[in-house]
């Protein structure tokens, strides 16, 4: 049955990648939740908030609040925080909830710029869709409220896509000044799916590597093999000239796409490219060698946090 | 801007009176801050036994999450234990499940499926499932109990028949409703109770989803010929938890099981009874003498009483100017606690925690006695900024006050296993002696 998961438990959601993208830039990060898609941001997706304090905060919805539409209360909260925490702009960030009551985006931004005197970026994810949607979503609305059309500072080179629910620990921010010099920058690298994303929203030539695995072939890994990870981390190694098939839960894009890879969503289909496969080598988070116990190749173990949650 | 924490004293809150909490110290007049506290206590799902946990105490049961994928996402974390192992399976919800509500449809055949994924791989075919559904079927206002009635009678006449199929809401939407998620999950797990014949020497302990172990309580019952106590905990099978019908009468450790405990006097006839967990002596006592008159028990409690009071006074003697800071991310109510160790002749310099108008009477006694307390709320705003320098404790309760307080000596006290009673206060009082000790050398 499609959408039924039998063995993995579901991948970070977009609301997490739109937080992740906005974490370090010094937003109030509101989510529009009741408590729990917050809790599993701070409390699962985002690994830094063990480690350092962000801003990030439940709109603490409750069933009226919703039903009702009390877009009004929010803003008021909202300017309330605002009131009392230093911070270079608001996020707000999506989730099921405004989803189901069909909440009004640039509306609410709109009423919420009216109280506060700061930019105010809304995020539209709705906890449906995968991490590199939000973080797509994340960077368009950072570059539609920031990117300066023609930047004062020429920087070399930007990457986008670069997060932690790609790369874990191997992740590196970019900064507010970052996106508002984004168009003069020389050179633009994707990173990941979300990457090329933002690059082709941009509008300009760009490269498509992964920074950690360039130059960086994963050990173990030998004759024909199965990348399952973020398609630019499977073109990377490709690009290094190992026999490579792109497997990804996440977006596939035809820059990257050659004959035998392909987007999956189900579990079988990921069981289907394994056993019609006849890989030598399969590259990808070791979670995922529950859905094919009896493959006897190779494994090499490619975490990706937005698949199991390991860092 | 000041940068600091709100906070409110004791003695101010006091002053302003029961329907004058300020705003900061209450649910729902801020944007919630992100603190260990708020994960645990504002998400139904996310820590500790939120609802897939709760739901899944029930012997032999699996759990199929029929939501949006982010609401089932941290349920990596529960999956990797052991005892949930094969236990959780996913219907993940797409947008035009959201304008459709086709999800629901898919649900009597996703039951089966994963029925037949569990005997096809030789594991145990389980004797229910729970279906946990999230905010967007509270808003979708979705009759869950129909959907489960109408994918557990579509199990009828083959190989699976007989299992039940239950729904368990974790809807953090209706946290502050009349029927919260852990409220509902309770009623939901003892629904499964059938009527049977009572046993006079039976009686369950519901409340918890961990057991309570070593506490006197179940000496007590014991000593009064009380053969077969029962929590959901201790069951091993599905068959040993239907037995918890038989019980003579309900021990409610948890005013979140009250409703169930309502229902089961009302459907099964068992009457209950309810102790609450506090850290007074004093009150302990008078809890078991209620409970000693109430049900007919012979309970003599000098013994345990005098060794919490041991406790308490060997700690006070080697730090006679102890000061806490209480959290409330703990097996005590942060209120209840604060005022007790105040009680015991201790400081208590700071409490986080969000103060419902029904623990006013806490402060209000907190008043008197240790009118300087401040108290802050775990979820407000300005927390971000709490510095802990302006702290004079030197030890902490609770796994937010460590939060908060890094550098302290900290008892997390926040174990699934729920201390109780006398054993309780003994324990805590012993585990502070062993910190503060340890801290030292």
């Amino acid at each position: 049955m499609k959408g039924l998961r039998k063995v993995l438990t579901p991948f970070a959601p977009d609301q997490s990648g739109a937080s992740g993208v906005l974490y370090s830039m010094g937003a109030l990060i509101v989510i529009i939740d009741a408590g729990g898609c917050t809790g599993n941001v701070c409390g699962f997706d985002e690994p830094r908030w063990h480690e350092t304090r962000s801003a990030v905060f439940s709109a603490g919805l409750r069933d009226m609040d919703a039903i009702l539409g009390r877009d009004e209360l929010l803003a008021s909260k909202i300017k309330s925080a605002t009131d009392r925490i230093d911070t270079s702009f608001v996020a707000v960030i999506g989730t099921p909830v405004p989803a189901t009551i069909g909440t009004d985006y640039k509306a609410l931004k709109r009423l919420i710029g009216s109280k506060v005197d700061i930019p105010v970026v809304p995020v539209q994810t709705n906890g449906m869709k995968l991490y590199n949607e939000g973080e797509k979503e994340a960077y368009k609305a950072l570059i539609d409220e920031f990117a300066d059309a023609v930047p004062s500072v020429t920087k070399d080179q930007i990457v986008l896509g670069l997060t932690p629910l790609t790369y874990g620990k191997d992740h590196i921010d970019i900064t507010l000044d970052d996106i508002k010099n984004i168009r003069g920058a020389k050179t633009l690298i994707a990173a990941s799916s979300s990457g090329i994303d933002a690059c082709e929203y941009l509008g300009r030539d760009f490269e498509i590597v992964s920074p950690v695995f360039k130059n960086n072939i994963p050990e173990g890994i030998t004759g024909k093999t199965l990348v399952c990870h973020d398609e630019v981390v499977g073109k990377t190694i490709r690009d290094a000239g190992v026999d490579v098939d792109i497997a990804t839960f996440f977006k596939l894009h035809d820059a990257v796409k050659k004959e035998g890879d392909k987007k999956i969503t189900e579990e079988d289909e990921f069981i289907a490219m394994v056993r019609d496969g006849r890989y030598d080598t399969i590259a990808a988070d070791i979670c995922l060698k529950d859905l094919v116990p009896d493959y006897k190749g190779n494994w090499v173990d490619l975490k990706c946090f937005a698949i199991s949650g390991r860092t | 801007m000041k940068h600091e924490a709100v906070f409110f004293t004791a003695e101010e809150i006091l002053k302003r009176g029961k329907a004058d909490i300020p705003d900061e110290l209450l649910s729902g007049k801020n944007l919630v801050y992100s603190s260990p506290a708020t994960l645990a206590y504002n998400s139904p799902g996310a820590e500790g036994f939120g609802v897939k946990r709760a739901g899944l105490s029930v012997p032999e049961s699996i759990m199929l999450i029929v939501a949006p994928g982010c609401c089932g996402r941290n349920t990596s974390l529960i999956s990797s234990m052991p005892e949930y192992k094969n236990r959780f399976f996913y219907l993940e919800m797409n947008e035009p499940d959201l304008v459709t509500g086709r999800h629901l449809n898919k649900i009597p055949d996703a039951v089966k499926e994963v029925l037949s994924f569990l005997k096809d791989s030789g594991r145990k075919v389980p004797k229910a499932v729970m279906i946990c559904i999230t905010c967007v079927d509270a808003l979708l206002g979705t009759d869950m109990d129909r959907v489960c009635r109408k994918a557990e009678d579509a199990l009828t006449g083959g190989e699976f028949e007989g299992v039940k199929v239950r729904p368990c809401y974790m809807y953090a939407l209706t946290r502050e409703g009349r029927r919260p998620p852990m409220v509902h999950v309770r009623q939901t797990i003892y629904s499964l109770l059938e009527p049977m014949e009572k046993d006079p020497r039976s009686v369950n302990i519901i409340g918890g989803f961990a057991p309570i172990e070593d506490t006197e309580l179940i000496t007590y019952l014991k000593s009064s010929g009380i053969r077969n106590i029962r929590q959901i905990s201790t069951c091993r099978t599905y068959e040993e938890f239907l037995q918890m019908a038989s019980a003579n009468f309900n021990i409610v450790i948890d005013p979140e099981a009250r409703a169930a405990a309502e229902d089961m006097n009302k459907n099964l006839n068992i009457p209950y009874i309810e102790l609450t967990r506090v850290y007074s002596t004093d009150k302990i006592s008078s809890q078991y003498k209620a409970l000693s008159s109430v049900a007919g028990l012979d309970i003599i409690d000098s013994e345990e009483k005098a060794e919490a009071d041991e406790a308490v006074a060997r700690l006070k003697e080697a730090y006679p100017d102890l000061t806490f800071n209480v959290g409330e991310c703990t097996n005590a109510n942060a209120f209840e606690l604060a005022l007790s160790l105040v009680r015991m002749g201790f400081k208590v310099d700071e409490i986080y925690a969000t103060l419902a108008p029904e623990n006013f009477v806490y402060v209000k006694n907190l008043a008197m006695l240790s009118p300087d307390t401040k108290i802050y709320c775990n979820m407000e705003p300005t927390m971000l900024y709490y510095k802990i320098s302006s702290s004079k404790a030197q030890v902490t309760v609770g796994k937010d006050a460590k939060f908060y307080c890094p550098d302290i000596p900290n008892i997390a006290w926040n174990q699934d296993t729920r201390p109780f009673g006398y054993q309780g206060v003994r324990d805590l009082m012993n585990k502070v002696f062993e910190a503060l000790k340890e801290a030292e050398a």
